[in-house]
Formats: structure tokens, sequence, C-alpha cells
């Protein structure tokens, strides 16, 4: 059980605090607004990673949740809270514990069964959370929702989302070395063996699901302040396989993998984007085979199950 | 007065196939028991049902405790557990990517003591000095005897009285089923009751004191090891 240790703490913080400062100073707003969606994006592969990496429960879902949050956020902070941009990290919780109540409802009846049936219920759920919020009319239904308070500097932005990835990934990653953490891998490995062991593990599911549903919900309402604007198309199945994707990379199971997976998911397409392409847009392209390549030559991922440190 | 375990009129169907078809049999503390019987004559299902993992079609599984009985038939596993009944699962199961120090912390997992479970740790590698030799290694890197070690000692964790083993010895070499079946005398002599299953029935019936024939779900034969041992049928069967 090794702990993430102080001094390795120490130097994260500060390579973090410059490079908030580098991007403050030395780069456009367009870099800036990417440094976040990097980290809302690992937020979000987290958030899967722990329910599918450790506890092996495919979960198609994550974007509903992330729908959750995002628009329990804003119409929190629009409707009551007066547009104030600091109680964003109050709202930006209550999104994320409105996403582990519906994560509690998806929970009860999904993990009683055996197999991969959770895809398809999560899936369902999604679509279900979409649909609704289409309908939805005071929050813009198809045409989104508009307005939603941003933050208002990038430095204070990117303090917030850091500290709510450095939180995400802390709660998870020691969840993962915990006790719990063990028997959850043992039910990952061997379902029939860890319930003979007297391992609870529907129990134990619902658990982790519940702790992956809080961090996409949350994920979900800094991505709604960050970009002030988004729809329930925004939330479709191709933002769950997305989140899937970043885990996938990274490596199911590691933790350091997601993060490092959603930093190169989101810096690519931009690089890519860049390549003088004669007007193909080629990188729709390129991404894909990267992606097709890195699974052949690399299936387990990036990292596989280890950890960066 | 013995403790045993009764297995009376016991079926088990999945959906239309019948697997067992109501055997009945006991196995007693202090006492191995084994049941013999060809590929697909329902042993590991007849395993799982007593470890609560399949639910009984019909019949009744009893704990007798001196006299007093207790029906598992309806407890979850880990109340059978709390019985003291065991379960060493076909294909050991071990977890191959946790060591074999955590496979053997999760085997305790009932157990909120943990001085207790650090005993019980010291324990199996007392019983399995290979496993003390290799305890931070990831048991997926283990050989198959090893692991099947591992297995048994993963499920001694829980401290039980009554240990069913689902082939232990398959796929491994003669040297150390040997090895294996001496450490099953040995936890006999301690008093834990063993119901060993196997389909090569030569080195199970020399130690066990009463075994079962199952055919196709139900049983044929039945007596002492020994008896079996010289029983033309089982020899023609079992013993080639
Ligand atoms: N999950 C299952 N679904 C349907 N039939 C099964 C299942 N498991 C076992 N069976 C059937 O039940 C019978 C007994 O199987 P099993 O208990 O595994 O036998 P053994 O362990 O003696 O080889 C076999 O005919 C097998 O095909
Ligand atoms: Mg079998």
């Amino acid at each position: 059980m090794n702990f993430v240790a102080k001094n390795k703490l120490l130097f994260f913080f500060i390579s973090f605090v410059a490079v908030g400062v580098i991007c403050q100073f030395a780069l456009n707003s367009y870099i800036q607004a990417l440094v976040v969606s990097f980290m809302i994006n690992a937020i979000m592969a987290l958030s899967l990673n722990f329910i599918t990496g450790v506890a092996n429960q495919f979960s198609l879902g994550q974007a509903g949740f992330m729908a959750l949050g995002a628009y329990t956020s804003a119409v929190l902070t629009k409707v009551f809270l007066a547009d104030q941009w600091y109680f964003i990290p109050l709202t930006a919780l209550a999104g994320a514990v409105v996403a582990t109540v519906a994560g509690y409802l998806v929970a009860l009846p999904s993990f009683k069964l055996r197999g991969d049936y959770l895809a398809i219920v999560t899936m369902g759920f999604a679509e279900i959370v979409r649909v609704l919020f289409l309908n939805w009319n005071f929050v813009g239904g198809p045409r989104g929702y508009n307005g939603v308070v941003k933050w208002p500097e990038f430095l204070i932005s990117y303090g917030f989302t850091g500290l709510a990835l450095f939180l995400t990934f802390m709660v998870l990653y020691h969840l993962k070395i915990s006790w719990f953490g063990r028997n959850l891998w043992a039910l990952n490995e061997d379902e029939i063996a860890a319930e003979v062991m007297g391992t609870p593990i529907a129990k134990n599911k619902r658990f982790a699901f519940l702790f992956s549903a809080f961090f996409a919900g949350l994920g979900g309402a800094l991505y709604g302040h960050h970009l002030g604007y988004f729809s329930p198309a925004s939330f479709g199945f191709l933002m769950s396989v997305q989140i899937l994707i970043f885990a996938v990379l990274g490596g199911l199971g590691s933790m350091s993998g997601s993060i490092l997976a959603a930093g190169i998911l989101t810096a690519l397409p931009e690089i890519l984007r860049s390549l003088p392409t004669g007007g193909l847009d080629i990188r729709m392209i390129v991404f894909p085979i990267l992606l097709i390549l890195l699974m052949i030559l690399r299936p387990q991922g990036l990292l596989g199950r280890k950890e960066l440190f | 007065m013995a403790t045993k375990i009764k297995v009376e009129h016991l079926s088990i169907h999945y959906g239309n196939i019948k697997a067992v078809k109501g055997i009945s049999f006991e196995f007693t503390r202090g006492q191995i028991t084994t049941l013999i019987g060809a590929n697909g004559a329902g042993k590991t299902s007849s395993l799982k049902c007593i470890a609560g993992l399949l639910p009984a079609k019909t019949g009744k599984i009893i704990l007798d405790k001196d006299n007093v009985h207790i029906e598992i038939t309806k407890m979850t596993p880990a109340d059978r557990l709390r019985c003291k009944i065991a379960l060493c699962p076909e294909g050991r199961g071990v977890f191959p990517n946790l060591t074999v120090l955590d496979n053997l912390m999760v085997g305790a997992y009932l157990n909120k003591d943990h001085k207790k479970i650090l005993e019980l740790v010291e324990q199996q590698y007392e019983l399995f000095p290979k496993l003390a030799e290799r305890r931070n290694q990831l048991a997926g890197t283990l050989s198959g005897g090893e692991q099947q070690m591992l297995a048994i000692g993963r499920a001694l964790m829980s401290e039980p009285e009554f240990l069913m083993l689902d082939e232990p010895s398959l796929g491994l070499a003669p040297v150390i089923v040997e090895q294996i079946f001496d450490k099953f005398v040995l936890l006999k002599k301690q008093g834990l009751g063993l119901l060993v299953v196997e389909q090569n029935a030569s080195l199970a019936l020399e130690v066990s004191d009463y075994a079962y024939v199952l055919e196709t779900g139900t049983m044929t034969l039945n007596g002492t090891g020994e008896a079996l041992l010289k029983d033309s049928r089982v020899q023609e069967a079992y013993l080639s």
C-alpha cells in the first residue's frame, strides 16, 4: 500500500502552478481552454476507469451522469444564485450528488444480474436522461442551455478544475489500493471465487458505481461552466464512447493512465488539425488509425494496470 | 458426536437440464470423503450448490452439529462461510493480478480481526512454505501446483470446519498431487472435514474414509475408500 508520497505531491503542486502561470502569461486563450478541457476529460476518464477498470463493470452511461451534473449545476447557479461564479464549487458538488442519486437508482436493479447487462442498462439510462433534457423547454430543450455562468478568469477556472481533478484522482486512487479496492480486483478477476470468499459482490459493485457516478457528475458540472453552453446532443452516446476510449487507451485499472490518455487525446486532434492537408479534414482519418494501431500494439492500454509513480 | 454436512435428495437444474437428480450423501469432520464421477456427472454443480452459488431445485442441505440440525439450503454464500463451510473452486480461481498475500487476505474477508488474519496467513505459509517464498508475487505467475496450494490456503483463511475441493489434482504432475493429498491427510487429522471431488480416483480413494460415485446426476455406488478401490466397476471406469 503506497500512498502518494508528500514530496511527490509537492512536486505535482509546483508543476501545476508553473503550468498555470505559463498558460496565463505565455499562451493564448485557445490553449488555456484546451488545458481546462483536458482536466475535465481526465475527471471523466477516471470516473469510468474506476467502475470499468477496477471493478470490471462495463458502463456506457457516463454521459448521462455528466449531463445530470452539468444541468443541475447550471440551473442552480442561474435560477437560485444570480449567476455568481463563486457558487460554482457548491453547485458542482450538488450536480455530483444528483448524479450519485441517479447512479443509485441505476445500480439497484443492475447488479442483481451478472454479465454485460450493465452496459445495456447504463446506455439506456444515458439515453433517457438525454431525451428528458431534450424535452425540457426550461433548459432550452434541443436548442441547448445558453448563458451558463462561466469562470471569470483562466487562472480561477484552472485552479478549481485542477482541484477537482486532484480530488477525483486521490479518492479513486486510494480506493483502488485500499482493502475495498482489493475486493473489487478480486471480483474483477474471478467473480465466483470472490463470492465463495464471502465478499458481497453486488454491494461492492454498487458502491463502486456510486463513486463513478459522483465524479462523472462533477466532471459534467465543470464541463458546463467551462463552455458556458451545452445541449442534450453534447451528452450523446458518442460522449460515453469518447470517455471509454480515454480509459481504455490509458489502461483499464490505471488511474494515472487515464490522466495521461486524456492529455494525449485532448491534444492530438488539435495537433492534427494544424497539419497541412490541402482542405481535406485528414484529422478524422489519422486519429482513428492511430487509435487502432495503439490498440493492436498495446491492447492493455498505455500503462496496463500500473501507475506512473 | 460428530459434526457433519448431510445432503438429502438434492436436485439441481439448469433450465431444462437436470444436472443432479435427487442425490443424498454426507461428509464428516475429521474425515476425507470423496465424490468421484466422470466429466459432466454433476460434481461441480453439487459443490456449488452446497456453497450457495447455485439454488437447489429440491432437497435439503443440513449442517448437523451434535444432532442440532441447521438447514443451510437457502443461505447466502457468505452465511455458509460463517457456518464454516468453504469451497476451493474448480480450476483454482486464484486472482491472477493480486499478490499471493492479497489472495489470502481476500480469503479472510469475513474476519475483521486484523491480528488474527495475519496469524492465519502465517498458518498457510507454514502449511505451504512455497507460498511464503512467493508472498509478494502475483498469483498469475505461480506454477499450477503453487496456484492450487494458494487456492487451498485461501479457502482455509476462513477457518472452515468443512472444506470442499473441486478437482484439486486437475492438470498437476503426480508428485505435486501427492504432496497436496498429504496435506489433506494432515488437515483431516487437525479435525477438518474434507469433501474431495475427483475424476481420477485412485489417489483420492486411497486417502479417503468414505466415497461416493456419481453418474449423470445419480449416486450409483458408495462405500469406504478401500472397498471402492477393490470394486470391479470402479476399477474399470475410474482407475484405468
Ligand atoms: N451453466 C450451465 N448451464 C447449463 N448446463 C450446465 C451448466 N453447468 C453445467 N451444466 C450441465 O450440468 C451437468 C453437470 O455439470 P457439472 O456439475 O459441471 O459436472 P462435473 O463437475 O461432474 O463435470 C453437465 O451435463 C453440464 O453440461
Ligand atoms: Mg466439474
